[in-house]
């Protein structure tokens, strides 16, 4: 992440946060092998405001986006593993050659219960 | 026992404390997934000498652990984001895993002169996470709408260029102004400035430069001066317009930062040559077994 990256994202959070908008960030936590984004990168996803920010995009981006969704509606943290190691003769668009593991969290609050004590 | 903190205040924590020259890091708890302390988050930050924590991770040994881990991260230039495991003996509650950050004081990329080169290198500069400042004697020239990703604009006079501005080690100089007589009046000031600047990059053909040289020999500066200045300026990679200019200076900035070796990667992997065998026969190796 670069400064900008970064203040990008911090004041789409704080934008969300004063609107008393509940949104999910996902954050890369670890890598293995080739993978588009390095530990660090993160993406906000604002139902309101769409997304800030990008954890590498293609199919990748799509299971943490999934991910964010069941965050969105429990509260419950997730810690998303990302394969992106299919052949690399193959055409998919998931041929870097990494794993990635994603934390996506809420920030913010959700009115449903959730199981997470606070 | 006080609160964990959000995103949103982690983040504008680290932020305000990178942007003030401070360092500040921040640990959020990511397993084990049966966690009760999952997407706690605790925030450390250090500004001169007085160091902060803000929030917990919800227990007193926990959190001195983690406050004593991300100061020794803090501290460590080569400490790498990522997960760290407390064993379970610091925690009653058992191992935990943490996903560690660390926020290092903002890099800042000072442009005198506010012309053609300026313009892409104010992108390129805040592409690469620098806080971009142009300086101009000229209004028309630093303005808003050519230098739409710079933090400051600021019109300086030449003669006294860093007035406005504190230097410091996070300091990059690009000396790009209209005439060599005012990058040599800023690069004076430049390489007088203490603390010294991390880079002091200077325009102008290789002819120019040694002139410049010349004319600093005859005013006293010493060779370790001298070496600190990078004229001709950039990598060598053969450019020629402004934003090629500005490609080979943020290239020379990143390989300062990093370290690397300058080289093209496939030159250094070599990997049409390690396929082939090296005796010239054409053949190609078996694939099977990578050499």
């Amino acid at each position: 992440m670069t400064h900008e990256d970064d203040r990008t994202l911090a004041y789409a959070l704080i934008a969300a946060r004063e609107a008393g908008r509940a949104c999910v960030l996902a954050t890369i936590v670890a890598t293995k092998g080739s993978t588009p984004r390095k530990v660090g990168a993160r993406m906000l996803v604002d139902p309101d405001q769409g997304l800030v920010g990008t954890v590498g995009g293609g199919c990748g981006e799509a299971e943490v986006i999934e991910s964010a969704h069941r965050v969105l509606e429990c509260g419950v943290p997730e810690r998303v593993r990302v394969d992106l190691t299919e052949d690399f003769t193959s055409w998919s668009p998931a041929v870097c050659g990494g794993v990635m593991d994603v934390f996506v969290e809420l920030v913010g609050q959700v009115d449903r219960p959730s199981r997470r004590p606070s | 026992m006080s609160d964990s903190i959000d995103a949103a205040q982690a983040a504008r924590a680290l932020l305000e404390v990178a942007e003030a020259g401070g360092t500040g890091a921040a640990a959020t708890v990511i397993g084990p997934p049966e966690s009760t302390r999952l997407g706690r988050r605790m925030v450390h930050t250090v500004e001169g000498d007085s160091g902060r924590t803000l929030g917990s991770l919800g227990g007193a040994t926990l959190d001195s652990v983690v406050v004593a881990l991300l100061r020794d991260l803090m501290t460590d230039p080569r400490a790498r984001d990522g997960v760290r495991r407390i064993g379970a003996k610091e925690d009653a509650s058992g191992e935990v895993e943490l996903y560690v950050e660390v926020r290092r004081p903002v890099r800042e990329l000072i442009l005198v002169g506010a012309g053609h080169i300026a313009q892409p290198m104010a992108h390129l500069g805040a592409l690469l996470g620098y806080r971009v400042t142009v300086l101009d004697d000229r209004p028309d020239f630093a303005t808003r709408e050519r230098f739409p990703d710079a933090d400051r604009l600021i019109r300086a006079d030449f003669s006294d260029p860093f007035a406005e501005i504190e230097l410091h080690e996070r300091s990059h100089l690009l000396l790009v102004t209209r005439g060599h007589k005012y990058d040599y009046e800023c690069l004076i000031r430049a390489l007088r400035a203490d603390p010294a600047p991390a880079y002091v990059g200077m325009i102008g053909s290789r002819r120019r430069v040694r002139a410049t040289y010349v004319q600093l020999i005859d005013e006293g500066f010493e060779r370790e001066v001298l070496e600190r200045i990078h004229a001709p300026v950039g990598l060598d990679i053969g450019a020629e317009t402004p934003e090629e200019i500005a490609v080979a200076v943020a290239a020379e900035l990143v390989l300062l930062d990093r370290g690397g070796s300058g080289f093209s990667l496939r030159s250094v992997e070599r990997v049409a040559e390690r396929f082939f065998d090296s005796t010239g026969s054409g053949e190609p190796r078996d694939r099977e077994t990578p050499p």
